[in-house]
């Protein structure tokens, strides 16, 4: 029975799953039909160090830099149009295989052109966040976003991350106003 | 020698450390980084007789309140968002100094506006409470609130009691919802 998280709320992965190996990260969304340019919501990981920070623009994975140097995080593509009910993007974690400085997988959702377009997370309806064991295809937990983000353009929804000899994901939901820039930056990312 | 005590244990101070006089609470967190208001977390002191309710308002001491229990327990200030290193809100017990009424000292700690804000603990980044023995800094007990209190938005994280003639510490770790006001009340304040 999948673990429904409030917003701050964290549940252990390697309690509720024993020998858990390789996690599928699904995210999907509902955009409200409105007139205009479409919504690409495009999902993103940081993969982080104990500072919160990225070891080097590698460790960004997303539509253009698809898979982590190791192996351990692959993003399954972008979806351009939110075509499609369940998971609209999805990333793959080897938990096993993630780099031993890594203490945290940080992942956000951003719009791809907010600006330009006008749009914000206000006009998303329905966004979750869901953790599935990729061997048996178990969800294990999944957050449901229900603020109103009416002004943030940039969203981490949430984290995958070591505490103690465990791996655990946290609900997070906060985001930024100002897009991808100020959230990559925030974790260390050149961003031009 | 440094005791980390977890929920529900406690620990004989007076057998510890004898002759110790001085319990810094020590409370910190790091400011938001994204978007919507600051956390602002508030650490506060009850000091409770035998019945378990403060002789006098002056005994709730916390952002508004700095000094009680006769000048026992001082608060070193508020703190809004978390801003610096280490502890950002520290509270000093004298235990040396505490009235012969006073039974019990009752440690928490809230997030200011919860609700308006809609905020808890899981929120914030590295939230913690301490108790530390401030004759030689060893930390006595330590909570984890953005792990283990995720949820919940104030909590009661433990107390020094006196048992026969020595002080005890015993941590606590009890999600109390409804913030402040009603904690205090729970406690005897007049709010």
């Amino acid at each position: 029975m999948s673990i429904s998280l409030a917003k701050g709320g964290n549940v252990s992965l390697s309690k509720e799953e024993p020998g858990l190996t390789q996690i599928l990260i699904g995210l999907g969304w509902d955009t409200r039909a409105t007139d205009g340019a479409d919504f690409d919501l495009d999902a993103s990981a940081f993969l982080l160090n104990e500072a919160g920070k990225v070891r080097s623009d590698a460790d960004f994975i997303f539509y253009n830099q698809l898979r982590s140097s190791d192996g351990s995080v692959e993003h399954t593509g972008d979806n351009r149009t939110g075509e499609g009910d369940g998971d609209d993007e999805a990333l793959k974690v080897n938990l096993t295989q993630v780099p031993a400085e890594i203490q945290k997988v940080s992942i956000a959702v951003t719009i791809h052109d907010a600006e330009t377009r006008r749009q914000n997370f206000g006009m998303v309806q329905n966004a979750f966040i869901r953790i599935v064991n990729d061997a048996t295809g178990r969800e294990i937990t999944r957050y449901d976003l229900t603020e109103d983000a009416s002004i943030e353009t940039a969203m981490i929804f949430g984290e995958v991350y070591r505490h103690g000899a465990d791996w655990k994901f946290r609900a997070v939901g906060q985001g930024y106003q100002g897009g991808l820039g100020p959230l990559a930056r925030n974790f260390g990312v050149n961003v031009g | 020698m440094a005791i980390s005590l977890s929920k529900g244990g406690n620990v004989n101070l007076s057998k510890e450390s004898p002759g110790l006089k001085t319990v810094k609470v020590g409370l910190g967190w790091d400011t938001r980084v994204t978007d919507g208001s600051g956390f602002d977390l508030d650490a506060s002191v009850f000091v409770l007789n035998e019945t378990g309710k403060v002789r006098n308002d002056q005994d709730f001491i916390y952002f508004n309140n700095l000094s009680g229990a006769d000048g026992a327990v001082v608060h070193q200030g508020d703190n809004l968002t978390g801003q610096g290193e280490g502890d950002d809100e520290v509270v000093m017990v004298s235990i040396d100094k505490l009235p012969q009424d006073v039974a019990r000292v009752t440690f928490s700690v809230t997030i200011y506006d919860a609700d308006a804000r809609k905020q808890n603990f899981g929120m914030v980044s590295n939230a913690f409470i301490r108790v530390v023995n401030a004759d030689t800094n060893a930390e006595i007990a330590r909570y984890d609130l953005s792990e283990d209190a995720s949820t919940e938005t104030a909590m009661i994280f433990g107390e020094l009691y006196r048992h026969g003639g020595e002080w005890k510490f015993k941590a606590i770790g009890q999600g109390f919802a409804g913030g402040l006001g009603p904690l205090a009340r729970s406690m005897g304040v007049n709010v």
